[in-house]
């Protein structure tokens, strides 16, 4: 369906609103900027299923034909060694982590949803695997399945329904949003077009991160550097800790431990998150955090 | 003979007779934000897929670009405005209809409005020549409308087009086009009827080109200061265009936003700009420069 040429969105997941036109959105203590630190952790599939779909634009040597060793465990590394050193930091400069994990991990792993719950970490949902996203040639039953399989592993593995969504390579059909809150979701972090949460249809609730601080997106798809990626998070910070005293803004960032776990990189990381967390009015909370302030107190 | 497509004579740089700006400035400097809006489900016509990545919606690169007008333009203004900069918009027309406080923003800055098409997901590649024909018409009309201005200029939708493009444009009553790499100066585009120029746009001094990729704002700072730099030295001689491409999704990034002031602080410390836009320029050289150079690529024919 081509766009309607009319005032407003060209769909009906939200409205159109422009951040200079809106109300002052208050953080808890008057902070300036949210900052909410997404972990992701993906499985990467030795054989994903036949027919399924994935974005993923591999990093190091690229897409290799089957069976790609380097690339599968290149993701596992995040598994087994990066998780704990990218939890470690966010530990000790006091930032929330909000562990975005697919129903593999969660069914696979035990020992890391265990983890990841004793540190005091959220567990959001993040579809089945990181080789199969969700995409618009997938039909109605077959999405439904796919998130319904996504929420039931996590219910299972964590003993209650996550309440955030973030999608495998942000992948979504026209009928995403709709079906994710049909299953239980709140908040939705595919959506990358604010500095701030709002409202979606049907009660959902945006929670944008900033697709230019993805470390995927920046370190692997753009291949910039870990020096230049830590330099634009703080330059990044610096701008919203500077507009958030007029309205509050948020700073989601997901990270992923087998790329910024290398131990080349965690000490950039480190030094770009202490920056931050050097400031006052700094609020670092968890997605349903942020979601609930924001939804109790909407900007005025 | 020109080379194919005959759309240009050739004429090297260092041969033709000096441009002098309206008042001897050394640059002619336009800032051209390009603002768009992308299709949350385009229809696939012709060569090109707008969202390659995925099946339709790609709601990454969607609203990866929807940040633009919600946030990033808003960031962009303000550093326009402390720099007191007169843009000249690339404008995906359609925003002016779905995004209204994007249009009066731009309407109470006197801007001027150059399109980008309708929609950045819709290419002319595949169109007919009534097609085309009809989306000049829609163009002019759709300016006119939202904003009283009339349209006299053109970087085709996404930068696409047809072999008929400057003919088309020409018959419809515009008077440039900034497709064109090839110069740091206006030149004449060869049309069966009327006059059509090239103003200088650019695809180096772009933040879409080089933020795709592992360049970052610090970098763009330098290129456009050393960019400008050298033009200001040979503009001394003949006038000289300087062209900055914005894209507010990218520019308006908070991590980038501070090396646009730093350009901006940098160009504007300088005598001898002329901060202008691509309407007044194609303008101006049509007033005082067009017959002159068709007159003297003659002699560089083979």
């Amino acid at each position: 369906m081509p766009a309607k040429r009319r005032q407003g969105m060209d769909h009906e997941h939200h409205e159109w609103s422009p951040i200079s036109t809106r109300g002052k959105l208050n953080w808890p203590n008057n902070a300036r900027v949210a900052l909410c630190v997404i972990v992701t952790l993906e499985h990467a599939e030795w054989e994903p299923p036949e027919g399924s779909f994935s974005a993923d634009q591999a990093g190091g040597l690229g897409l290799r034909p089957f069976p790609d060793y380097p690339r599968f465990s290149h993701r596992e590394y995040g598994h087994r060694v990066g998780i704990f050193r990218v939890l470690d930091t966010l530990e000790r400069l006091g930032i929330k982590a909000t562990v975005a994990m697919d129903a593999q991990t969660a069914e696979g792993y035990p020992y890391l949803v265990k983890h990841c719950l004793d540190r005091g970490c959220e567990i959001i949902a993040h579809g089945v695997s990181g080789s199969q996203m969700i995409s618009g040639d997938m039909s109605i039953e077959e999405e439904a399945d796919f998130i319904r399989s996504s929420m039931d592993a996590m219910k299972k593995a964590t003993g209650s329904a996550p309440r955030g969504w973030f999608g495998t390579d942000y992948g979504e059909s026209e009928r995403t949003p709709d079906l994710l809150r049909k299953a239980g979701i709140d908040y939705l972090c595919d959506w990358v077009n604010d500095e701030q949460p709002y409202p979606m249809a049907d009660g959902l609730v945006a929670l944008p991160t900033m697709l230019e601080m993805d470390d995927v997106f920046a370190m692997s798809n753009r291949r910039v550097e870990i020096e230049r990626y830590a330099q634009s998070l703080k330059d990044c910070f610096d701008i919203m800790y500077q507009d958030g005293e007029d309205n509050g803004r948020l700073l989601a960032i997901n990270l992923h431990p087998w790329l910024v776990g290398q131990p080349f990189r965690i000490g950039y990381l480190e030094e770009a998150l202490a920056h931050i967390m050097g400031h006052d009015g700094v609020w670092s909370a968890s997605g349903s955090e942020i979601i609930d302030w924001f939804n109790n107190n909407p900007p005025a | 003979m020109s080379l194919p497509p005959h759309r240009v004579d050739y004429s090297p740089i260092i041969e033709r007779p000096p441009i002098k700006w309206p008042n001897g400035e050394r640059v002619a400097l336009w800032i051209a934000p390009n603002v768009e809006h992308y299709e949350y489900m385009p229809v696939k016509y012709g060569p090109r897929d707008p969202w390659p990545r995925t099946p339709y919606p790609d709601v990454q690169q969607y609203s990866y670009r929807d940040y633009g007008n919600r946030v990033g333009f808003w960031r962009m203004l303000e550093v326009l405005d402390q720099h007191k900069i007169r843009a000249c918009v690339s404008l995906n027309l359609a925003v002016l209809e779905h995004f209204p406080e994007i249009r009066d923003a731009m309407v109470e800055r006197d801007w001027d409005f150059m399109s980008h098409g309708i929609y950045n997901t819709r290419y002319l590649y595949a169109y007919t020549e009534e097609e085309e024909r009809e989306f000049y018409r829609d163009n002019i009309d759709t300016l006119k409308r939202e904003t009283g201005k009339q349209l006299k200029g053109m970087l085709g939708p996404a930068i696409s087009g047809t072999v008929r493009t400057p003919d088309l444009m020409a018959e419809a009553g515009l008077i440039y086009h900034t497709d064109w790499m090839h110069d740091d100066q206006p030149v004449p585009i060869n049309v069966e009827s009327g006059k059509l120029v090239s103003v200088p746009y650019s695809i180096e001094l772009n933040d879409s080109p080089l933020f795709r990729v592992n360049y970052e704002a610090d970098y763009f700072a330098e290129i456009c200061k050393r960019q400008f730099d050298q033009l200001y030295k040979e503009g001394a001689e003949s006038g000289r265009v300087m062209c900055i491409a914005l894209h507010p999704f990218l520019i308006g990034q908070p991590h980038r936003i501070k090396y646009l002031d730093e350009i901006l602080s940098y160009i504007m410390s300088h005598d001898g700009v002329w901060q202008t836009t691509a309407d007044d320029i194609a303008e101006y050289y049509i007033e005082n420069y067009y017959d002159q150079a068709v007159d003297h690529a003659q002699q560089f024919k083979a």
